[in-house]
């Protein structure tokens, strides 16, 4: 299948007359045209960008509804209008269909961060046969930033799989119509660019202050708490508890480093009330993974014990909606609405936020980088203890400290250089999902193990051996995990790793990176 | 991957337009999605507007002389890609017959460009012959559309029959039976659903009603969901397809 190909339109005269060539002159097709203010979309860490894809947020001028589509090499691979007509921020904000499912377990939990934004009219055109079918689509684009910065129009020619030659022959005829040179930049990169990789739409930059830093990000963090909110109470999907916790946890981190950044009584109060709201959501967290994982885990299991098991997910669900129901009352109490209230409050008041720290007024990414080199240093030094006879906590602990270093790089990732965040990123994530695995077979074990004893009344023996079953398949996961720990801590304890972390910042003025 | 083939050993129950709206529907949701359109008449071909015509011929696919993916040809869809009929399709039993294990040679070509697609429908020419039996082999579940008429009941328990007696060509195969052409005012095929669901508890619950909106296929040349998205017609394929994958 042929690549797309993409053209700078150098062809004098404006968006109009250029396609007036197109339709009238060549006979293309017009199947859609729009003006529209859109929005390129990625994790923190490039996620979307590692994997050669694009996700775009588009909100059309005038009427319609706003959509979002999941592209790869100018390839819609999904194409759907938003629910809401606000840019994703969680994985739960994306529209429901199979290919946003994969989006969704591609970016694992992450949260979206607005990228670039442009004001855009787009033609779609296509080349048909003598059968009326499509051979080849184009897409011609032109752009400028919402400075007004008017961009390259581009024109990109997206062969169809099994019309090649005919795609061929048309863009040669397109080439003597209208003055092109090839471009290997898509509209994307020209719109970095432009922008400039030092501003972002994420509302950080690097010359902001470290308090006003953290208070962008923090502010980010509590709309995705209250977005998720009543799913949370409602518990219909998992994935908003999910989203809700993440965020917490990510605030937990925050103010954990905030240490001469934050007013220090605020930030004390607000530490011991965040940890709280953990510590509330987690059995229903816990009892949601249960029932997620339940499935697989009796899946492994001979048939005639898989039908064994079919009172114990009873007892699960029955566990799962007690759980839900004891959190959602802690939700609702005097104690988390006055939290929430002083928090609030704590966030608008902008008084707190200038000179109540020694580090407050320094330069957000020079006090960032230092907690982040912390962080790495105390993750590489206390991983390389570990050996196969470190008890559970200690690796328990490992990760608690992984947290710390990867909430760090993703709540700032817009400030580092892309590059050597995502080559930090990478085994550090995959070292968190193998001490995440080991911890998630442990606990739900022992938790097992706990809830089987509803069973023991009932004297369901054939259930309470299948349960055996299910706990020595923990086992066996949690040992590989284990296994695999010093494979995946290798790889972040790496020279790589290191020369990146000396990469993460990027030069004021030429956008080259120093140290 | 999964390999659904529209099936019915009786011709002119709404197979063609089943694979194709269910294609669309499925490819709609995100799913990558190739139908392989192996009846000659090459009805599903025409409704995406594509020529009728392989490169290298359907005997050097089935030969395995040429890969499948070099066949492929993108509709006008999104993630909707479709290997067209050849004419020569006719000879498909003749070919198979020759070849050295005819039944494994349909999966074969489908295993090239399984890592491509979520589903794969094969849209079948009635009968039961060495092609349906390659079909069987290579599907996980037949979608066998039935209009609720003694004729059709018939065939459909002939395929039931055909299905108990060879347990090791089907293996896993799933039947998926359901109503096509379903027109409800009727009394007759009011009778014969309740009697053929009481006979066969495990066909499903989603009915295709017997629409002009579905004839008008022929005029658009496209799937149902593309010119007439909210139809009954075009939602009832979408309740179909929602069932389908509950029970796959």
């Amino acid at each position: 299948m042929s690549k797309v190909r993409r053209y700078e339109v150098t062809a004098a005269g404006d968006f109009a007359s250029v396609l007036a060539v197109l339709t009238d002159h060549v006979g293309l097709q017009l199947v859609s045209l729009e003006e529209v203010e859109r929005s390129w979309v990625d994790t923190a860490a490039g996620t979307l960008a590692q994997t050669d894809t694009t996700l775009e947020f588009r909100t059309p001028k005038g009427e319609g509804t706003a959509s979002l589509t999941w592209a790869a090499d100018g390839r819609v691979l999904v194409h759907d209008s938003c629910v809401a007509n606000s840019v994703p921020v969680q994985v739960g904000d994306l529209p429901e269909s199979a290919a946003f499912a994969r989006l969704a377990r591609l970016i694992d939990g992450e949260s979206l961060v607005l990228g670039p934004t442009v004001n855009s009219q787009i033609a779609v055109l296509a080349c048909l046969d003598d059968e009326d079918k499509t051979t080849a689509r184009f897409v011609f684009d032109r752009s400028e930033t919402l400075e007004g910065i008017a961009l390259p129009m581009l024109l990109e020619i997206i062969p169809l799989r099994g019309y090649d030659s005919e795609a061929e022959a048309i863009e040669k005829l397109v080439r003597r119509s209208v003055a092109l040179s090839e471009s290997a930049t898509p509209m994307k990169a020209l719109v970095k660019n432009a922008i400039g990789t030092r501003a972002n739409s994420s509302g950080l930059s690097t010359e902001m202050s470290a308090a006003s830093a953290w208070h962008v990000v923090l502010q980010q963090l509590t709309k995705s708490i209250t977005d998720s909110f009543s799913g949370v109470l409602s518990g219909n999907d998992p994935e908003d508890l999910h989203a809700f916790r993440v965020a917490v946890r990510r605030i937990r981190t925050l103010l954990q480093d905030g240490g001469d950044i934050i007013d220090p009584e605020s930030r004390d109060r607000f530490r011991h009330e965040y940890r709280w709201l953990g510590d509330i959501t987690t059995p229903t967290r816990d009892a949601d993974v249960h029932l997620l994982e339940f499935p697989e885990l009796v899946a492994s299991l001979p048939q005639a014990q898989r039908d064994d098991l079919a009172p114990f997910n009873e007892v699960l669900i029955r566990h799962r909606n007690e759980c839900q129901s004891s959190m959602v009352t802690e939700l609702r109490s005097i104690r988390r609405a006055e939290f929430g209230s002083a928090w609030l409050e704590f966030l608008s008041d902008e008084d707190a936020w200038t000179g109540c720290g020694e580090l407050s007024d320094e330069p957000v990414l020079r006090v960032v980088i230092r907690r982040v080199e912390k962080a790495h240093r105390e993750l590489v030094k206390n991983g390389g203890k570990i050996t196969k006879k470190s008890p559970a906590i200690s690796l328990h602990e490992l990760r608690k400290e992984g947290k710390r270093l990867r909430y760090l790089l993703e709540c700032f990732g817009p400030l580092f250089d892309q590059e050597a965040l995502a080559t930090i990123l990478r085994p550090l994530r995959d070292l968190q999902d193998v001490l995440g695995e080991f911890q998630d077979t442990e606990v739900q074990g022992e938790a097992l193990f706990e809830l089987a004893g509803e069973l023991a009344t009932t004297d369901d023996r054939p259930a309470l051996v299948a349960i055996g079953g299910v706990v020595e398949q923990l086992g066996v996961r949690g040992s590989t995990a284990r296994n695999e720990f010093s494979k995946v801590f290798g790889r972040f304890d790496d020279r790589k790793v290191q020369r990146a972390m000396n990469r993460l910042e990027v030069t004021k003025s030429s956008g080259k990176k120093k140290r | 991957m999964k390999v659904l083939a529209t099936y019915n050993i009786k011709g002119g129950v709404g197979k063609t337009a089943t694979a194709v709206n269910l294609a669309h529907v499925a490819a709609a949701e995100g799913n990558r999605v190739l139908v392989w359109d192996l009846d000659p008449q090459g009805a599903a071909t025409f409704y995406f507007r594509v020529k009728p015509k392989v490169k290298g011929g359907g005997k050097a696919i089935v030969r395995g002389s040429i890969e499948l993916g070099d066949a492929i040809k993108a509709t006008d869809f999104d993630n909707l890609d479709l290997v067209p009929a050849d004419f020569s399709y006719r000879h498909l039993d003749l070919w198979l017959d020759d070849a050295k294990k005819p039944l494994a040679r349909i999966r074969r070509a489908l295993l090239q460009v399984s890592h491509e697609y979520d589903y794969i429908f094969l849209d079948c020419p009635p009968s039961i012959s060495l092609t349906s039996e390659s079909v069987f082999r290579a599907a996980d579940a037949l979608l066998v559309p039935t209009i609720p008429t003694t004729l059709s009941l018939r065939t459909y328990e002939q395929l039931d029959r055909f299905v108990e007696e060879n347990p090791d060509m089907v293996r896993e195969l799933k039947i998926l039976g359901f109503f096509s052409m379903v027109d409800r005012h009727k009394r007759l095929h009011r009778r014969f659903m309740t009697e053929l669901r009481t006979a066969h508890p495990e066909m499903l619950e989603g009915t295709i009603p017997n629409s002009t909106d579905i004839e008008r296929m022929g005029v658009h040349r496209e799937p149902i969901g593309s010119y007439g998205k909210g139809s009954r017609a075009a939602r009832s394929y979408e309740s179909l397809w929602s069932e389908i994958q509950t029970r796959l």
